[in-house]
């Protein structure tokens, strides 16, 4: 169960804040690889946002937004009020153009979504062909 | 103990009967996942309670800490 003060407290906050993200780390400072992409997208968005760093608070916070929001991994992004989605789901709304709308600015010219750490995997050769 | 690709995929199918589910692990060291799911009971909903959907099949390797984060792809079946 939730704790009733913090979840009324992120309840508040939420209401106060048109875009709110609870990410591990700041955004100067992500602490995981998913909530940097989110930062990443959102400055290319060029939106003000608020940001909550999850990590003082991991389970009790996992906990709230469990119940607000029926979801408990972060990071999280809260457009007026409502769960928008995760790291995939705001990645995905960005090069459609949806998560623009939602934020009620302008498309940027050449939106796309960092390449980063999937990339990073070791390459494995290819396996020899035998003729 | 690493995550079961494998148990997962069934829990996600058993949940999403029909569905075309994929587990992928993207790096090799068990802790970066992904699911990608294509199912019909996703018509109609929102990325965000697609997500729902396909996360609720796994919480409980959520809850006992096996997973602790899950990339996740939806489609509905075209």
């Amino acid at each position: 169960m939730a704790d009733p003060e913090l979840k009324s407290k992120i309840e508040e906050l939420i209401a106060a804040n048109p875009v709110l993200l609870f990410m591990k780390g700041t955004p100067d400072m992500p602490r995981c690889g998913f909530s940097m992409r989110v930062v990443q997208v959102l400055d290319q968005v060029d939106v003000d946002y608020g940001a909550i760093d999850v990590l003082p608070a991991l389970q009790p916070l996992r906990e709230v937004t469990a119940e607000i929001a029926d979801w408990q991994t972060f990071p999280q992004l809260y457009v007026n009020g409502e769960l928008l989605g995760g790291c995939d789901i705001v990645e995905e709304m960005f090069e459609s153009g949806e998560l623009a709308e939602a934020l009620g600015v302008e498309q940027p010219a050449n939106a796309e979504v960092p390449q980063a750490t999937q990339q990073s995997a070791p390459q494995q050769s290819p396996p020899l062909q035998i003729e | 103990m690493p995550a079961d690709l494998t148990e997962l995929k069934g829990m996600i199918e058993a949940a999403l009967p029909g569905a075309a589910v994929e587990v992928i692990d993207e790096t090799g060291t068990g802790d970066h996942l992904r699911a990608t799911v294509t199912a019909p009971q996703f018509d109609g909903l929102s990325r965000i309670d697609q997500h729902r959907l396909v996360k609720a099949a796994v919480k409980e390797r959520f809850d006992d800490g096996t997973i602790h984060a899950l990339s996740v792809k939806t489609s509905v079946p075209s």
